[in-house]
């Protein structure tokens, strides 16, 4: 095993929780049944490394069955990379009817045209989803399989989720995805998170939504939280009303864990009672950014109790709404950009 | 006027009013399970965020015989929601049938400012200030059991006892050290 094999190996070792090495090892399927008994696991991570490169060696796997186990392992847990969303449009007649094979085909075509030096691995997961997994090398020199890109596209969904691309190499990404897609451009989509799950359920609308109605629910008694003929709530109807309104907002039950949004001031500064800020003719910078462990389901209960003012403002719902969380605001009007 | 008056409805017997004013809506409703078990008097709870309360509930609504307001301690909002909400009532209320009760006062980003305000508040409309925790099922007991007792003198359960007596006993005061001339 050379040495990019074995520092991949090493890293990967690392990386992987020890509850999980068991399983993914099996999963993997490149060292044997008598192979995967003789590895102790309960031993420190730096012996279990040598073991495993003993065996490596011993099977001659190479980097490239390594990366292998690398993609195996973030197909299960990709939940721990920063993705970000990119949206394709414009699509071309035949764009709806690209299925799997046509798209591994088309792909590797195209990007064999744009780069010489870039190995690709495309798989299908269980759920729809193709994993793309890139190692890029500089100019000609050896590939390098530490920095790997990777992309996670629905088919005949016009959404692309990228994680580890540097801005080198972007254009030539974009360019070669939009080909093989059949559309015609390809935009960020101001979506970014850490977990791919969530920004994946937020952009394709995966969550219990609330349509809004005139006439509420008859059943009154899914909101009953004091069920006692003594007890009785005053403004019960507000209340309800709040609730609804937030549901319309950002939807109900279980909300896609989003953990961040940016909400980036280009504004002028407005405060009557401060007149040398109001004299400055350039804008105010202002960086605000929301973080928590599931943003909308706060939001939400900020809207439904109360402390935010019903009907959502609208820089609040377009979170869900838009699929966003990057948002650049100017005096004229709310707009995006990259 | 929607200002909520202390007698201007009929009592009904053996019963016992209360209104629990919260702005966060959440210990006011362990509150009101503890309250209603009470076995030697029917006690009728109101819950509410904030006064006014709505026009619509005026008819079926019983006399309030005390008025709760719940202060979260870590939050500010709710004492700007309690104080806003202090110009619905009727100034009938005010002797010895209001009372503050501040929850959370062990926890450690209590703003001591905050903790200020509520006490002159409550000593600047002569209402007793009582600190309850909301934590465990037994704390919540206690407080039910406390509020009880201010509830039973203010209905007029408690013979020989009225409300205006009773907040004479009880009610916040500022300790003598803060903001005193000395006397030399």
């Amino acid at each position: 095993m050379d040495d990019p094999a074995k520092f991949l190996l090493r890293r990967l070792v690392r990386r992987i929780p020890a509850q999980m090495l068991k399983a993914t090892l099996e999963k993997w399927g490149r060292l044997n049944a008598e192979q995967r008994e003789s590895l102790n696991f309960s031993q420190s991570k730096w012996a279990l490394t040598q073991e495993l490169e003993a065996l490596c060696e011993e099977s001659r796997l190479t980097v490239k069955h390594i990366a292998e186990l690398e993609m195996i392992y973030i197909t299960e847990n990709p939940n721990q990379m920063m993705w970000h969303a990119f949206q394709l449009l414009d699509p071309e007649d035949g764009a709806l009817a690209v299925e799997l094979m046509q798209f591994k085909e088309l792909f590797k075509c195209h990007l064999r045209e744009l780069v010489r030096n870039v190995s690709v691995k495309i798989k299908k997961h269980t759920d729809e989803a193709v994993w793309i997994r890139m190692s890029w090398g500089e100019g000609f020199s050896r590939l390098s399989h530490l920095n790997a890109t990777y992309v996670v596209h629905y088919l005949q969904t016009p959404y692309v989720f990228v994680s580890g691309l540097s801005p080198k190499n972007k254009p030539l990404l974009l360019q070669v995805l939009t080909l093989s897609t059949k559309h015609e451009r390809i935009k960020d989509a101001n979506l970014s998170g850490r977990k791919l799950t969530a920004i994946r359920d937020l952009l394709l609308r995966q969550y219990e939504h609330v349509f809004p109605t005139k006439y509420p629910s008859p059943l009154t008694e899914r909101n009953q939280s004091v069920s006692n003929l003594h007890t009785e709530k005053e403004q019960a109807e507000a209340s309800a009303k709040r609730h609804q309104m937030a549901g319309q907002a950002f939807g109900n039950g279980v909300l896609p864990a989003l953990q961040s949004a940016v909400y980036k001031l280009e504004t002028k500064f407005k405060d009557p009672t401060n007149q040398t800020m109001t004299e400055q003719d350039e804008p105010f910078r202002c960086v605000v950014k929301f973080s928590s462990t599931n943003l909308l389901e706060s939001l939400r209960h900020c809207a439904s109790s109360g402390i935010a003012s019903t009907p959502v403002a609208p820089l609040l719902s377009s979170i869900p709404l838009k699929g966003r969380n990057y948002f650049v605001i100017t005096d004229k009007s709310p707009s995006a950009n990259s | 006027m929607s200002l909520l008056a202390p007698f201007n409805k009929l009592p009904t017997l053996n019963t016992a009013s209360i209104l629990l004013v919260e702005s966060e809506e959440q210990f006011q409703q362990s509150l009101a399970v503890a309250l209603v078990e009470e076995m030697t008097v029917t006690v009728n709870v109101r819950l509410a965020r904030s006064l006014p309360l709505p026009l619509e509930n005026d008819e079926s609504r019983p006399r309030i015989d005390l008025v709760v307001f719940i202060i979260n301690l870590t939050s500010d909002l709710s004492f700007r929601s309690a104080k806003a909400s202090l110009k619905y009532l009727d100034p009938g209320y005010f002797l010895g049938k209001v009372c503050f009760m501040a929850t959370n006062a062990r926890h450690a980003s209590v703003h001591t400012g905050l903790l200020d305000a509520v006490r002159q508040l409550a000593v600047s409309l002569h209402c007793p200030l009582l600190f309850a925790e909301d934590q465990t099922p037994e704390d919540v007991k206690s407080s039910a059991r406390r509020l009880l007792t201010i509830l039973k003198v203010a209905s007029g359960l408690v013979p020989n006892t009225s409300a205006l007596f009773l907040s004479n006993l009880t009610r916040c005061t500022m300790p003598l050290d803060i903001d005193q001339p000395s006397f030399d």
